[in-house]
């Protein structure tokens, strides 16, 4: 219960963090920390207009995406209280309810009949299949690591020890900001600022979803980002006493918050057939982690 | 913390498949220079000191800084072009480098022998395969050059492996490096641009029957 909390705390600022770091380095006054929850606040008010070429799915699609981006986030442990729903294996569970999300999320992009939106869901599939493997061998190298299959087992009995320990636990957290960013169709994959239908990715996809559906569409976005910083956290906090933790585990969000921020400052769009290869050095640097775990076990001598 | 350096030396040949300027090449054997520095100071402690300092020194002095100082000035001087012109995409280039070091790993593993360190061996494998895909991979000379410099990176860190037991090897793994120089001067010395003049493979292309 506490982690899901602390989870939806954190997501009410991240964005928020995010817009405000990019306002400070571009040296603008910028709106404040809580403006991106007042959008939604007030997307939320508004009704919704649906086209007459969509069907049910369309209309369906952007609460099977909130909820199972919900669904997710339950699975996640805080330090030594497990995760509203966790048992062994609950990490295929995590990345399977997340592709369900976003598959409906590409056939409502695909129900809508416009070519762009057809064009940017292949595109988010083709992204999120390349960032899959690049997940499965990090967290599968951890369970090999721990000997346990559940998110919680695996942060609890992870022990941060030697100097390669720090090292596999620094590249799973780089890996894992990169998903998030990617996930979430940040800056160095995709632009969330552009205005050309053309180079876009998750925004294009999105275009004929208004007032409700937008909001729901855009917090889970928010919770996307708080979800993965989550994660991160586990990698680094293990089971602390409460006083201890929860500052930590504020502090990454925070953290975790400024650096996407910063990347997307200093950092320019790749052009859009680079993507695929830096997706997938992403799968190459988590089978280094995997090779490292073996290593630590001393699998080959 | 050695591993740990022999690691980041890996993660540093698959940042360079998936490079697209000259200069970052560069650099990248700059930290490859830095990296080895750091394992030799850690790997090499039953070896007479003096040596030890020379063979430290040579690895700062020549592959940390000398030689990529020189390789960048080069670049300005004969006006190469900043693109490393690859025959094939990065993305293969990013798979096929991937597979080099799954390859080295199950090869590492099938061998019974104890005394081999078996993460030296697995890092100066991939890099000598590296090292000579890319001399295979891409079209101008001194991307050959430092295709060579990464091949005796590799050389060196195997040396490093047995370097207490043995530490002639790693003075012969120097002397590579010598070797090395010669071709790179060969380029400063003849003011060879892109590619040979009459070497230009691209021109077969322009071959017809009569």
């Amino acid at each position: 219960m506490l982690s899901i909390t602390l989870i939806l705390l954190s997501a009410f600022f991240f964005t928020g963090i995010i817009v405000r770091t990019k306002s400070i380095t571009s040296g603008r006054k910028g709106p404040g920390i809580l403006q991106p929850v007042k959008d939604v606040i007030r997307l939320f008010k508004k009704g919704s207009v649906y086209s007459e070429t969509t069907s049910i799915i369309f209309r369906i699609s952007p609460v099977i995406y909130f909820s199972s981006v919900l669904m997710a986030c339950l699975v996640i442990p805080f330090s030594s209280y497990r995760g509203i729903v966790s048992f062994d294996g609950d990490f295929i569970f995590f990345a399977y309810i997340l592709a369900l999300g976003k598959f409906f999320s590409i056939i409502s992009a695909m129900d809508t009949g416009s070519s762009f939106e057809g064009m940017g869901a292949s595109r988010e599939a083709l992204f999120s299949m390349f960032a899959e493997p690049a997940f499965f061998i990090l967290i599968g190298s951890f369970a090999l690591l721990t000997g346990h299959t559940s998110f919680f087992d695996i942060f609890s009995t992870l022990h941060l020890g030697s100097s390669i320990t720090y090292t596999l636990g620094v590249l799973a957290a780089f890996i894992l900001v990169m998903i998030a960013m990617i996930e979430n169709s940040r800056m160095p994959v995709d632009d969330p600022k552009t205005h050309l239908e053309l180079t876009m990715i998750h925004e294009v996809m999105v275009l004929d979803n208004s007032g409700f559906d937008l909001g729901l569409i855009m917090t889970t976005g928010y919770l996307k980002f708080a979800m993965y910083g989550a994660i991160i956290a586990g990698f680094f906090i293990g089971s602390l006493p409460l006083p201890l933790s929860v500052p930590a585990y504020l502090a990454i969000q925070a953290l975790f918050a400024v650096t996407v921020g910063l990347i997307e400052s200093f950092m320019a769009r790749f052009r859009m057939n680079h993507n695929p290869q830096f997706i997938l050095a992403l799968s190459s640097v988590s089978f280094l982690i995997f090779l490292g775990v073996l290593l630590v076990l001393e699998k080959f001598v | 913390m050695t591993n740990v350096l022999l690691i980041i030396f890996i993660i540093s040949l698959l940042y360079v498949s998936i490079a697209n300027r000259i200069i970052t090449y560069v650099r990248v054997l700059a930290l490859q220079g830095f990296i080895l520095f750091g394992v030799t100071f850690l790997q090499l402690k039953d070896i007479q000191t003096w040596n030890l300092v020379l063979i430290l020194l040579e690895t700062i002095v020549f592959r940390a800084v000398a030689v990529p100082m020189f390789l960048s000035y080069l670049i300005k001087r004969n006006r190469i072009t900043r693109e490393t012109e690859p025959y094939l995409p990065h993305f293969v280039s990013l798979i096929i480098i991937t597979m080099i070091v799954v390859i080295t790993v199950l090869l590492a593993n099938s061998i019974k022998e104890t005394h081999l360190d078996k993460i030296f061996f697995i890092v100066s494998l991939s890099t000598l395969f590296t090292g000579l895909y890319f001399i295979a991979s891409r079209k101008k000379i001194i991307t050959h050059v430092m295709g060579y410099l990464m091949i005796e990176n590799g050389v060196f860190v195997l040396s490093l492996a047995v370097g207490n037991e043995m530490p002639n090897l790693v003075n012969l793994g120097i002397m590579l490096d010598v070797f090395a120089s010669v071709l790179i001067l060969g380029i400063f010395l003849n003011k060879i641009g892109d590619v040979f003049k009459a070497a230009d493979v691209d021109q077969l292309s322009n071959l017809k029957d009569y």
